[in-house]
Formats: structure tokens, sequence, C-alpha cells
């Protein structure tokens, strides 16, 4: 995203006044598979809450839902091990981190949706009409 | 001789024979029961309607205690009853939670929940709670039928379906094994019920053991609205309930009916309602260029109307099918005979039933009450086990009277009681109209005689000199005995054909019959026929005829229209039906038709107009007191009027060579006889269940 943008449009992605505060105390901790960048105040300072602040700067769109799991513990202080100093290996029957899709076409439609595409669940009154052939 | 009883201070006298039980309800008291049914022997096992008799140290169950064995008082005053003492109500309570002690606490899940009599009266008799902390007993679930669902936990063991598939069905498959708690109700060999009214067994059980597996867990008793309705599976027309629920047919009850069915029903006339969800016509269609396409109405009545305007009236004729109404009938003849047609036959079986020679020449004369009366039964050509299973069971509880001869002429088959066979073929029926036959002293010596001609014996090339037989035996029979009494009986097969002989749907001045139709049609003589629902004919001899075919289901008939009008199926109208007996009974709309089918009636009415011979009527009660001018008897609507003997002597003098080829029963698969059942995924499983059964069986006899 230019300079430009970021100054004009902030509420699209990361505040011009978010990258300064980086640029000034942060020092880059990691980046996960969608590119989005995490990075921690560099050693010996801290945040009004006494301990180092933590920030994410968003490849693209902020939106929160982005940050996967791994990703999520330490942002939110869970744990004080980022992602890549681990060795942790996804079990096979574990689903990909999906972002919240509300608002667009893969929204999560319940059964029985009238926005819902595919089979609808049976319903009272349906009946299997006869075709030719 | 009667007794004095004095029931709840109130003095009763009552016959000698009567129960208990009968004699406190003819007093105005109501006795709670599971196990004692009034169609069912008394088995007395479920102590529930135990009342305290004065004198007596314990009190009585009073279904099973006849009021002549009360012994009489001292002094010779009439004997005290007491139904609602505090003795009473304690009994009540004992044996309610000795019920419960072993019944799960499953109502929320359990089907039978909202019309459940053990739930009923647990609240109205029971006791508040259970003192039972021991484990409950559990029973196996029985594979019994693809349309009984059992839970053997819930059972009483009051014996109800035992008894009913015993008697009543004539089937003994189910049985009582083991005694106290290890008491189980059970088929003894590992295989489902073989027989064609097993059901009514889930509805005669007080408790949730057996339910209905096709209509498990889709709906709630107190949800579905119910259409009282008329069966048109056979000909019998039992009396059913439509229970519905929205656009929907849920489920079909029995409704009782001495007259007609009692109050059972065949698995066929019950089971079928998935097939009315299935295979729907429910848009018209019109073939273009070999393809059947969808069409709107106004299109496919207006390419109907010009091919009707545009052929000669002895090139296009009219065949009515098995479930086809009486309106619908008199509105398609009406339409034809205005266009000058007179090839229209409502007999697609090709019966030699002939409506000139009088009412009593096609109908069940002896009525299906009036078998009760019956001493000497000769079946001809018939197997009223598929072909009318009520009825069928009307003749079993006649045989379990005792004093019942029953002889066949005709396809040997399992009845459910014996009969006498007298061959496959016809030649024993000429020994008994010459009175050279054993048999023709029994139907003579008979008070109430009577003949079943089936429509194995009509639906032949040489029926008519068949039934001929049939009639002068009848004749015979009758002869010099009670006048009102009619042994002649015409047992059909389809719910529709009454009514299309009482209308006269059939040709007359010259026109050709079903079997003349097809054969003009595959001579390319007939460039035009109309099916009014009829599946059942051979559609290759129909040639390259254009077809209009108007019915609720797809099958045979729309495969080969031409045009196909959609109509209503028998639970999607209001239509006369006359069963076999000459009874006209209405059916009642419970739903609407799928889509864009309409009543049948409303098409034929709305086509007229298109041709251009406006038939007038605008209403469906217009259309009936029109009707009821050409067929009187159809007004008069559940009952069965005499048709005097007039029709049986006009047909007895039918003689004619008589070919001595076999007679069968026109029912091959008692599951798949109609378009509607044929759609039914239930009624195809039971069929195969039934084919696959009897192979077994004829393997293990070899």
């Amino acid at each position: 995203m230019g300079l430009f943008k970021e100054i004009f449009c902030w509420w699209g992605g990361n505040t011009w006044g978010t990258r300064l505060a980086i640029w000034r105390q942060g020092r880059l901790v990691g980046e996960d598979e969608l590119g989005n960048k995490y990075y921690e105040q560099k050693p010996g300072r801290t945040g009004p809450l006494g301990r180092p602040r933590r920030w994410v700067t968003y490849k693209n769109l902020s939106e929160a839902s982005l940050v996967s799991p791994d990703w999520h513990g330490w942002l939110h202080y869970t744990h004080d091990t980022p992602p890549t100093k681990e060795d942790y290996r996804p079990r096979p029957w574990q689903k990909p981190h999906r972002p919240n899709m509300t608002g667009t076409r893969e929204a999560w439609r319940p059964q029985g949706s009238i926005l819902a595409a595919g089979q609808r669940p049976k319903a009272t009154g349906d009946y299997k009409p006869w075709t030719p052939g | 001789m009667t007794k004095k009883l004095i029931v709840d201070g109130k003095e009763i006298e009552v016959e000698d024979g009567t129960t208990l039980m009968l004699a406190c309800e003819q007093a105005g008291a109501s006795i709670p029961r599971f196990c004692f049914h009034e169609r069912l022997s008394i088995a007395g096992n479920c102590r529930m309607c135990l009342v305290e008799v004065e004198g007596m140290p314990k009190p009585a169950a009073s279904c099973a205690m006849g009021v002549g064995d009360l012994p009489p008082n001292r002094d010779g005053s009439p004997k005290k009853i007491f139904t609602k003492s505090p003795l009473v109500k304690k009994a009540r309570e004992g044996v309610m939670e000795f019920l419960l002690i072993n019944h799960p606490l499953d109502c929320p899940i359990c089907d039978q929940g909202g019309e459940c009599d053990l739930q009923d009266q647990a609240m109205a008799f029971g006791c508040g709670g259970s003192r039972y902390a021991e484990n409950k007993r559990a029973v196996e679930e029985k594979n019994i039928s693809p349309l009984i669902k059992t839970m053997m936990t819930r059972c009483i063991h009051c014996t109800r379906c035992v008894r009913y598939m015993t008697e009543v069905a004539g089937v003994e498959e189910l049985g009582l094994i083991s005694r106290g708690e290890d008491a189980e109700i059970t088929t003894y060999l590992e295989r489902g019920l073989l027989s064609e009214m097993s059901a009514n067994a889930a509805d005669l059980c007080p408790v949730g053991a057996l339910t209905h597996r096709p209509s498990a867990h889709a709906a709630r008793p107190w949800e579905m609205r119910h259409t009282e309705s008329i069966d048109v599976t056979d000909a019998v027309g039992s009396n059913i309930r439509v229970d519905s629920r929205g656009a929907e047919v849920m489920r079909i009850l029995p409704r009782n009916n001495d007259a007609v069915n009692e109050e059972w029903i065949s698995d066929k006339a019950r089971h079928v309602v998935d097939g009315l969800k299935a295979q729907r016509l429910d848009r018209p269609y019109i073939r273009r260029n070999g393809r059947l396409e969808p069409a709107s109405w106004s299109e496919a009545l207006a390419v109907v109307a010009e091919k009707l305007k545009a052929t000669a009236p002895d090139r296009m004729a009219a065949i009515a099918g098995d479930l086809a109404g009486a309106e619908e009938m008199f509105a398609l003849k009406d339409l034809f005979s205005r266009l000058g047609c007179r090839n229209i036959d409502c007999r697609q079986d090709g019966a030699k039933l002939d409506p000139k020679l009088g009412r009593a020449s096609y109908i069940f004369n002896t009525t299906i009450e009036g078998l009760e009366r019956a001493d000497v039964i000769l079946i001809v050509g018939s197997n009223p086990r598929v072909e009318a299973t009520v009825l069928n069971a009307r003749i079993l509880k006649r045989y379990r009277q005792g004093g019942l001869a029953v002889g066949l002429v005709g396809e040997a088959a399992a009845l459910t009681y014996p009969y006498e066979h007298f061959g496959n073929g016809t030649s024993a029926l000429a020994d008994i109209a010459a009175s050279r036959h054993s048999f023709a002293d029994k139907l003579k010596a008979a008070h109430n005689p009577v003949v079943i001609v089936g429509q194995g014996a009509a639906a032949r090339a040489d029926g008519a000199a068949v039934l001929g037989l049939a009639a002068s035996i009848a004749a015979m029979a009758m002869a010099g005995k009670d006048p009102e009494w009619n042994a002649f009986s015409v047992l059909h097969t389809a719910a529709a054909r009454v009514a299309g002989l009482d209308l006269g749907f059939v040709p007359e001045g010259g026109g050709l019959d079903t079997g003349g139709i097809l054969s003009a049609a595959f001579e390319r003589k007939i460039d035009l026929v109309c099916l009014l629902g009829a599946d059942e004919i051979d559609m290759a001899k129909l040639g390259p005829t254009f077809v209009v075919y108007q019915g609720s289901h797809g099958d045979a008939g729309a495969h080969r229209a031409d045009v196909i009008l959609p109509g209503a199926a028998y639970t999607e109208k209001s239509a006369t039906y006359v069963n076999t007996e000459g009874r006209a009974q209405m059916t009642a709309k419970a739903v609407f038709p799928p889509g864009e089918a309409k009543e049948d009636w409303t098409i034929l009415r709305a086509l007229s107009a298109e041709v251009g011979t406006t038939l007038p009527y605008d209403t469906l009660t217009a259309l009936r007191a029109s009707m009821y001018k050409t067929a009187p008897q159809l007004a008069a609507i559940d009952q069965a009027p005499a048709a005097g003997i007039d029709g049986v002597v006009a047909l007895a003098k039918i003689s004619g060579q008589v070919s001595a080829e076999p007679l069968f029963s026109p029912v091959r698969d008692f599951y798949l006889t109609n378009a509607i059942a044929r759609a039914s995924a239930v009624m195809a499983e039971m069929s195969a269940l039934k084919n696959s059964t009897m192979a077994a069986g004829r393997q293990a006899a070899e």
C-alpha cells in the first residue's frame, strides 16, 4: 500500500501512526503464511500495561480474524513464545485457518437458509415430480 | 335370560352372556383397559379393568367375567358392582404401578406419544410416582416387518397384536414366548410378517411397542389435520382418515365403518402414502419432435382441443382407469357424447360386465356385512386375500364362528381359511351349474349361499359366459329362499369400476370396448385416445395414435402420452367412489394437488370450453346434480341399496362356449396394483420382501 493511500485512506489498512510507532520502537518477530507481520517492542521498553507491546500489520485489509490461531496466542499474551520459535506441526485433522467470511459470498448460511446454495433440507409438502425420460 | 345388576347405584338389566365390562358400560361407567378389544377375543391379562363386586373378597377383571358367573346374593337381591370405590381406585393404581415398572420413560422420543393409552391412563388412574428403584427390564429389538417398527422394551404384554394377527389377519406368525418378566412378543422365526393387513397390529398396540415404521418420527398426532376420506387402492372402499400437515399427507389411518371395513385397512391402503409424493405429474406436457416438453395449461388444452375438433367422432376413444372418480368419468362421458363419440370404456381390464343387464349383475349383492350371515361360499376366479383384503378378513371372521363351507374354482391360494378346491379350470363351474357336483347340493341346502365372482373370471374372452354360469349357480342356490338374500356377488378390484358401470361409461350403439379400441388403434382406425388415469392397458397396442393422458402419477400412460394433463390424486379432490357392494362414498380434499395439477373434473370442463361444447356445470355441486340425474344411486352416499335379483336372472340367461383355460386372479402383486402404489418406495420394498420370502419358502419346500 502506498504511503499516499496510508495517509489519506487509513481506514482500509495500517495507519501511518502505527508505522511510525513500530519504526521507532518495534522489532520484527515473524511473518505468517498470509504475509501479516508481527512486531514486539524492543527489549527494555514496555507499554502502558507494563509489558512489551505487540503489533500486527496486515498485508492487505486490516481484519482481526486474519490472524491465525498460533499467532493469535502470542499476540494476545496467552504465551510468550512466537510460533517461529516453536516446531509445532498441525495434526492432519486440523483444518487450515479461515478468516471471518461474513459479508462475502462465502459467508456461513445455516441449514434451510434461502441464501444457501445446493440442496435444501426436506420440508413438509415436498414431492418428487415425474419427468419424462 | 336377563340378569339385574346395580352398577354404582344404578340398576340395569343385561343379557346373561354379557361381560361385566359391557354391563358397566351400559350403565354409563367407563372402565379403563389395555388388553380388551371389542373385535378380538378376551385375554384378561392386563388387569386394568378391575371392578369391585359385592361379596367377592378381591376385585374382579371385568372384561373376562361374565354376568352369568356372578353368584347370587343370599337374599336374591341384584349384585352391586362398584367402579369408583376406593378399592377400585387403589387396585388401578397398583396395576398401573406394576405396568410402569418395566416401561421406559421415553415418551418424548416415542411415536405413540399423544395417542398412547398408557400415557392417558397413567394420567387418569395412575399414582403420582414410582417406588421402583431397581433396574428396568430391557428386551431385544425385533425385526418383524418393514411396516412395523418395534421397541419391545415398551411392551406391556397385552397380546392384542398376537390375537389380531391370529384372529383377524389369519396368519399365526406372532406369539408370546416365555413367562413372567421374560415374556416377549415375537415372530417365532426370524422373518417378517407375511400378511396384507399386518399394519393394523401397530394401531391396536396401546403403547409404543409397535409403531408405523414408514411414518416414524415424522409428525406428532396433535399437529396433523384429520380429513375423513375413502380408500381407492381396492374396490372395498375402506373408510380412512387422512392425516396431513401443511401441504403433505403424513399418514393414513382406518376409520370405523361396521358395514365396510370394521376398523381395519390393508397395508396398501395405509402405506401407499409415500406414493402420493413421488412420480407426480405437476405440470402439463406436450410431445414435440418426439420429446415431452413442459407446457402451460392453455397450450396443452389448445393442442388437445384442436386435435379433438379435427378428429372424426368414430375415430376417437376414451378409457377410464382404476382410480378415476365418478365426477370426472361423468364429465368425460358427457364431453365425448356431446362430440358424438361412442368408443368409451371404463373396463380397462376387459371385464365382460354389462350394466344394461341391471345393477345386480355387477355388484357384490350379498354386501360385506352380509357375509357374516353366509353359510356356504363359492369363490370363482378370485383371490379375495389380495383383491379385497378387508373383505377376506370378514370371511375369516365368519369362518371362525363355525359352520362355513368355502369352495374355490380357480387358482389355489392361501386364503387364511380352509376351502375345498375344485380345480384351476372352469369345468367344475358347469358341473355345479348342472347340479352334477357335490357342492351344488351344499349350495342348495344353504340358508345364505354366496357366489363370489372375481375379475379373473369376468376379464376373459369368454367372461360373459363364465359370468352367466356363475349367475345361474347363484340363481339355483337362491331359489326358494329368503327373497331379500342375493347370492350373486361380483368382487371388483378397481375402486372406479362400479361407478363407471353405474354411469354407463361403456360403449353404446356399436361403440368399441377396451379390446376393440386397442385393436382399432393398432390398425390405425383410431386417431385419438383419451386415457383418464388408465395405466394398466397395453400401451404398445396404441400404435401411432395421439394419446392424451390425464392422471396424477407418471406411469405407463404418461410415458406413452402425447399430451399430459396433470390431475389430482384421491387425497386431493372430493370425488365419489362406489365400492364393490354398490355403496357410494365420497373422498374429501385433504391437501392441494402439487404444482399446477388441477382437480380432474375442472380439467375436462376447461377442455370442453376450448373444444366449443361447454359442459353445463361450473361447480362441483352443479356437476353432481347433473350426475345424480343420470345415476341416482350415486346420490345415496354411504348406503348400499339392494339391487334386486332381476340383473342376476338376466345374466344367468347368457350362455356360451366356456374355454377350459385356468382362472387367474388379476392381482399378481398385491403391493403394486395401481400407479400410486407403483410410485411408493414402501410398497416396492414390501413387494420385493414378499417375493424373496416366497422364493425362499419354495426353495425350502423343494
